[in-house]
């Protein structure tokens, strides 16, 4: 994985690195997708799955009711007037 | 000494667990653990991670819920490595626990403490979850019996997601009756996890296993101890009436980066959620920019295995990536299952090593590479890609008596027989349970 690769990824997945980190990154990233290149083999025309059992679609009664009281699990949040608090939109 | 000062001496020798229960009762019928990423209303849950710490969650989980019904009591959270991403146990930020047998070595990863739980509290029962071997591997280097089940027999509700697709709940215990005692207590369908409503009844009639398959390339690179432990084993299977064949299953051999990439790419989904509200960690700098505080917040808690997880997950469904890596990942996925089940039509087990190797040394560990680190689940990826059910076994114990573990497979949804087997070997092979002085 190159540096710039590595610094676009980062970006979309919320984190940063120092330079030093974006080295050693690359080194240890790239020994990970060099790993990877034995799917190569696998047949483009093979069939997926997604699960690895058959999932049921199960649907409920359509009865509505709370799972859990809201308030509840605000206990364990930062919150301002029951909000949630976090950081500027704009 | 009372059971649970017992337990606290053992957790302060073996570092057992991210945080043990305040105040458990004494009264309850029997003392459980569960990993730190199950979480639990009375105890904090925070998955071996720091972006988690003061993590209280306000529900338990189906199986701790299950196993309290049960008049169980929760003792403690197991340590494990953060979100799963390790193979060793030694990336938690909470503590690493060190093997009953040697304490220079690793319990292996990711549920290491419930391993470690296992080996040194007596009748004990540890709660764990399984994405790339986190069941088998640590209970092969803890010389304890290890079931993953089924992927959707037992529900995932209230497992920190990581891995979706893979993740399974299962059990570890030094004893195999206690394995097949909680099985049917922790499994059955639960409208709050789809994935386990489609399952047939756990039926447990005592199916024997007539038949095994070893795969060829699972005996290739096997350290000198391991291979012979597993040899003596095969002879020992044959000693109990059952055949054993050697058969070819070239397909496994993708099953190890399929599942490295699987996991990534949905762990790199899941922890997308945990950015510095809500959950955990919540001490940012609220007049940053909702980008910038998020960055900011997860660069500070998350440690660096889980980062490089984070980053080959969201490169790997990346433009042509995706085809490359994950698409390949999901169709490797099918290949691996499809030859299993050929191997089943003639066949009622696979049977492999767990690990290629013994317990390594901290030392050793830190200088392995995280490909490297991922290379040592290649014998428990194939079960825990195909979502088939799995149970690690000791048998036999290295020159060094390190404990060293085989791997049985079956068909899904068949735990019966794999149940029956773990029974039966732990009255022929003589297992031995490490020495603990407190």
């Amino acid at each position: 994985m190159n540096k710039e690769t590595l610094t676009r990824v980062a970006k979309n997945a919320h984190l940063a690195f120092s330079e030093e980190d974006v080295e050693r990154y690359c080194v240890s990233l790239g020994e990970m997708i060099n790993q990877l290149n034995i799917l190569d083999e696998v047949p483009k025309e093979e069939a997926y799955v997604v699960n690895p059992v058959e999932i049921a679609d199960i649907l409920r009664d359509d009865v509505s009711g709370i799972f859990m009281d809201p308030y509840e699990l605000l206990k364990g949040m930062k919150t301002y007037e029951n909000y949630v608090r976090g950081p500027r939109l704009l | 000494m009372t059971d649970i000062s017992r337990i606290s001496a053992l957790n302060e020798k073996y570092s057992i667990f991210a945080r043990m229960a305040d105040d458990p009762k004494t009264d309850s019928e029997f003392l459980f653990s569960a990993e730190d990423n199950l979480t639990s209303k009375d105890i904090e849950t925070r998955c071996g991670s720091r972006i988690l710490d003061g993590h209280r969650p306000v529900f338990d989980a189906y199986v701790i819920e299950k196993m309290k019904a049960y008049g169980g009591e929760l003792i403690g959270k197991t340590n494990m490595d953060e979100f799963g991403a390790g193979s060793f146990c030694t990336n938690s930020s909470f503590g690493v626990p060190k093997n009953p047998f040697d304490m220079e070595r690793s319990c292996g990863g990711a549920a290491g403490g419930s391993a470690c739980a296992a080996a040194v509290i007596e009748d004990h029962i540890s709660l764990a979850a399984s994405t790339n071997g986190s069941i088998c591997c640590p209970a092969s280097f803890c010389g304890v019996f290890g079931l993953a089940p089924t992927y959707g027999r037992i529900s995932k509700f209230g497992l920190v997601d990581c891995s979706n697709s893979i993740d399974k709940v299962g059990l570890i215990s030094s004893d195999p009756k206690r394995i097949a005692e909680f099985l049917p207590v922790i499994s059955g369908k639960d409208a709050r996890d789809p994935t386990s409503c489609a399952q047939p009844p756990l039926e447990l009639k005592g199916r024997k296993i007539k038949t095994v398959a070893v795969p060829k390339d699972a005996l290739s690179n096997l350290s000198k101890d391991v291979a012979s432990c597993f040899d003596s084993s095969l002879d020992a299977l044959k000693g109990m009436g059952i055949e054993v064949d050697t058969v070819e299953m070239p397909s496994l051999k993708y099953a190890q980066p399929a599942c490295t990439v699987i996991a990534a790419a949905e762990a790199s989904t899941n922890l997308a959620s945990y950015v510095g509200m809500r959950y955990g960690q919540q001490d940012g700098d609220l007049s940053l920019k909702f980008d910038d505080y998020f960055t900011s917040v997860r660069t500070e808690y998350f440690g660096e295995e889980v980062k490089k997880r984070i980053i080959l997950g969201t490169f790997v469904r990346m433009g042509e990536a995706r085809e490359r890596y994950y698409m390949k990942s999901l169709k490797a996925r099918h290949l691996v299952i499809s030859c299993y089940k050929k191997v089943f039509e003639d066949h009622d087990a696979v049977l492999t090593p767990t690990m290629p190797i013994i317990s390594p040394r901290f030392d050793e560990i830190s200088m392995m590479t995280s490909a490297g680190s991922d290379q040592a689940g290649r014998l428990t990826a194939p079960p825990d890609l195909a979502g088939m059910p799995h149970i690690s076994v000791p048998c036999g114990y290295s020159g060094n008596g390190m404990p060293i573990g085989m791997q049985m497979v079956t068909d899904h949804w068949n735990e019966d027989p794999l149940l029956t087997f773990a029974n039966d070997w732990g009255s022929v092979f003589d297992i031995k349970r490490p020495e603990v002085t407190l």
